[in-house]
């Protein structure tokens, strides 16, 4: 029941951006501690590819939940929503890749500043949309 | 989240290691005596880094750490002083080749990178509050 409660709102989505942000903020932590170690290749988690994997598990998910009747979704589309999302985070284990080049610290703190934004700007749309859930339960205004 | 701060702190430890070996190589730049007290020019130290992948997270982030600490052999700079008690026969004295310019570029990279590390740390703070206000 609290399965579908979650997935009429957008929180499992922000889960795997918060989750995805989180993972690339300790690659990009490691990067900036290895600054001065010879021969020490910079890493990355590459957000296009997260993003463009989150679309397609998205697209993937509108395109069933529109083919059955809407009594029949209810509870089959929730699971399937768990599994294609899980399946996001295990890709996430595959995308780490070592870039021939070694960029300099600005571009790592800019990767970083920026990871940091989507992160709390993710977590500001789960908080509101937690809010929005609380005053429903609550029969508050 | 916590394997971040893991990793800027093994960073904070290695260039503070390596400060205190440029440290060291400033406070001896006209030792000409070694610990037994008999002559011999002070050697500069240099701190050698290395990826360190048991502090690291899942994805393939690494932290770092000091794998050695290598003392230089070179040739010590000598200096005309007949009338030096650590003089040769030939009346030069050794003094250590510690290079001053390179000795305090090396320290401001080094103190540089650890205000690098010490601002990740600020933000990895950020990341895990701002995730602890969900329960609010």
């Amino acid at each position: 029941m609290l399965n579908s409660l979650f997935s009429s709102t957008t929180i499992p989505v922000l889960e795997q951006v918060v989750n995805f942000s989180q993972a690339r903020h300790q690659v990009l932590a490691g990067n900036i501690a290895n600054l001065d170690t010879p021969g020490y290749r910079t890493r990355d988690l590459s957000p296009d590819v997260f993003s463009a994997q989150l679309k397609k598990v998205l697209a993937d998910q509108q395109r069933a939940s529109s083919l059955p009747g809407p009594g029949a979704s209810a509870s089959g589309s929730s699971g399937w929503t768990q599994a294609r999302l899980s399946e996001v985070s295990q890709g996430l284990e595959t995308l780490v890749r070592h870039d021939e080049v070694n960029v300099g610290v600005e571009q790592q703190v800019t990767e970083l500043a920026k990871n940091q934004m989507q992160h709390n700007l993710a977590l500001s749309i789960m908080t509101s949309q937690f809010r929005l859930l609380q005053a429903a339960v609550s029969e508050r205004a | 989240m916590i394997s971040a701060l893991d990793i800027s702190t093994s960073a904070l430890v290695a260039q503070r290691t390596r400060l205190t070996a440029i440290a060291n190589n400033i406070a001896n730049v006209s030792t000409t005596r070694n610990e037994q007290g008999e002559i011999e020019a002070y050697q500069p130290r240099h701190v050698i880094f290395q990826t360190d992948e048991r502090t690291s997270g899942s994805l393939g982030a690494a932290g770092v750490q000091v794998s050695s600490v290598e003392i230089e052999d070179v040739e010590p700079r000598w200096r005309y002083q007949p009338g030096h008690v650590d003089a040769n026969d030939e009346g030069w004295v050794a003094y250590p080749a510690v290079d001053l310019m390179t000795e305090f570029t090396d320290a401001l990279e080094a103190t540089r990178a650890y205000e690098a590390n010490v601002g990740v740390i600020e933000v990895t703070k950020d990341l895990a509050q701002q995730t602890l206000r969900i329960l609010a």
